[in-house]
């Protein structure tokens, strides 16, 4: 479904991303797993559309999206619940959702989504008219990631969605991203904590340093002695 | 007791004025973090419209000022486009000197098109002021408030209610969330210059035939439109719109009850008080648009 070749992506001076190759099916749930700085975030943010990509090809259902404009990646379907939350501080709840459904044309179908999203979040419904900036952390990212919902993706990326979240609220994160792939929506998570990555995804991607040291399953992954001394604790 | 109300109705319509001034600059700051230096030439650029509009073509002032703003809007987006565009706004040194070499351009367009001499936009009202209860009004000044006060309404809805509004504001508070969510951040940026472009040309034009129309008046409106910007809370909406008013207050009273000498300079004065006791603007409760 989404396939990257060898991209590359430079943050300034420095190489983000070397020369990363990696697939994702449809259906599958990968996560790309490394420390910090290992180059995670810029990936999903070139696929995204975000950060140029200086070499290399990514391609989307077959058709390449290599440096895309944001607004027609969304479009063929590819969410991106970013690092941090990113909810528009001072919007409402509700026009958060809406922003999330911005390159839909269905109105009706999209007051059905928010009223569908509501019907998720009850808490998001508590706080319609809300700003989002007044919400908790881990109201914040599920507000992030009904928002990302919101444009009805096929595939949907997920940059570190429990970095600072209370521990209640990361297990609803990621019963969340589990319930979204069991839904049928492809997903791709970027995730610092490896333990819980792969626990829940099919395959998974190490990245150090910008490149791709290691793949596997999640199984292989989690049985790899490298991983386990270094990313899961022994 | 006369004088006091004169002074207030005075200081409505000069305020009306500063508030469409200020919100149009308020807004490209807010949005695009440019401090858009030729802001003041948008506006006397929509009082030479005017004045070739009304005074050469015969054309009347209510379609001067249509054409002004019709035409500020096409001139926004083409600085947008042609000049913003091309370079990186964080290029905050960059973007002030592309601004002011752009004032400095049309103000001598303007000399060398229509002279240094001042010109005189006809008003299409009567000239006699109108008399309620001790108070004078020009006509002409009525008017202006009143399309001031419309021109106020319908950009406050352009901005909470319509979906236009709703991508700016999100493209402010968080430029790559708006990315992610599939705003095309750049033509809301050429929309929002030119939106405020609009905004001060439409004033320029309104106000043609208040005040004389002269290469230098762009100067002073860039001046105040900032005293206002700064008034209100950089970016701003609500803010700017309070702070034109007061603005003008502050202007009218000073030059009523201290000295006429003095008038701008006690607004700006006024302005160095509040950059000193509160320099996140007056009305500033966060830094946000609308």
């Amino acid at each position: 479904m989404l396939k990257l070749e060898d991209v590359t992506v430079h943050y300034g001076a420095t190489v983000a991303v070397d020369k990363v190759s990696l697939q994702v099916e449809e259906g599958e749930f990968v996560t790309l797993i490394g420390s910090n700085g290992a180059g995670k975030s810029s990936t999903l943010r070139a696929i995204s559309g975000l950060e140029p990509v200086v070499s290399g090809r990514i391609t989307f259902e077959g058709a390449p999206i290599t440096n895309g404009k944001p607004q027609h990646i969304i479009e063929r379907g590819i969410a991106h619940c970013p690092e941090g939350r990113r909810v528009f501080p001072h919007l409402s709840v509700r026009e958060n959702l809406e922003m999330g459904a911005y390159r839909r044309k269905d109105r009706q179908a999209i007051r059905d989504d928010v009223e569908r999203m509501f019907d998720r979040f009850p808490r998001l419904r508590e706080r319609t008219a809300q700003p989002a900036g007044t919400l908790s952390g881990g109201e914040q990212q599920m507000l992030a990631i009904a928002r990302a919902l919101m444009s009805r993706p096929r595939l949907i990326m997920f940059d570190e969605p429990s970095l600072g979240l209370a521990p209640n609220f990361v297990e609803q994160v990621f019963e969340l991203v589990t319930e979204i792939r069991a839904g049928g929506t492809t997903v791709l998570m970027v995730e610092q904590n490896a333990y819980a990555a792969l626990e829940l995804c099919d395959r998974s991607y190490l990245l150090e340093t910008g490149n791709v040291v290691l793949q596997g399953s999640a199984q292989e992954m989690r049985e790899n002695p490298d991983i386990r001394k270094a990313y899961l604790g022994g | 007791m006369d004088q006091f109300l004169q002074h207030i109705v005075n200081a409505l319509v000069l305020g009306s004025t500063y508030a469409l001034l200020g919100i149009g600059l308020t807004l490209i700051f807010g949005i695009m973090r440019v401090v858009n230096f030729a802001h003041g030439e948008l506006y006397a650029f929509g009082a030479y419209v005017s004045y070739a509009l009304v005074s050469l073509l015969g054309l009347n002032y209510f379609g001067s000022v249509l054409l002004a703003g019709m035409l500020g809007l096409l001139l926004g987006a083409a600085i947008e486009f042609l000049l913003l565009r091309r370079c990186k706004l964080e290029n905050i040194d960059e973007v002030m000197l592309i601004m002011i070499g752009l004032m400095i351009i049309m103000q001598n367009a303007e000399l060398l098109l229509w002279g240094g001499v001042a010109k005189v936009v006809p008003t299409p009202f009567a000239q006699e002021s109108i008399t309620i209860g001790g108070i004078y009004l020009s006509p002409t000044r009525l008017f202006v408030f009143c399309a001031a006060v419309v021109l106020l309404i319908a950009f406050y809805l352009i901005i909470e209610r319509s979906r236009l509004g709703l991508a700016m504001r999100a493209t402010f508070q968080d430029r790559d969330a708006a990315k992610i969510v599939g705003v095309n951040v750049g033509s809301i940026y050429t929309l929002t210059f030119a939106l405020g472009s609009c905004m001060a040309a439409v004033t320029g034009a309104l106000l043609a035939p208040v005040f004389v129309v002269a290469p230098t008046m762009g100067d002073l409106a860039s001046l105040k439109a900032f005293a206002i910007v700064i008034l209100g809370g950089l970016g701003n909406i609500p803010g700017a719109a309070l702070g034109g008013f007061a603005l003008a207050a502050i202007e009218e009273f000073g030059s009523g009850y201290i000295s006429t000498a003095y008038r701008d300079a006690l607004g700006f004065l006024a302005i160095l008080i509040v950059m000193v006791i509160r320099p996140q603007g007056l009305f500033a409760i966060k830094e946000r648009v609308g």
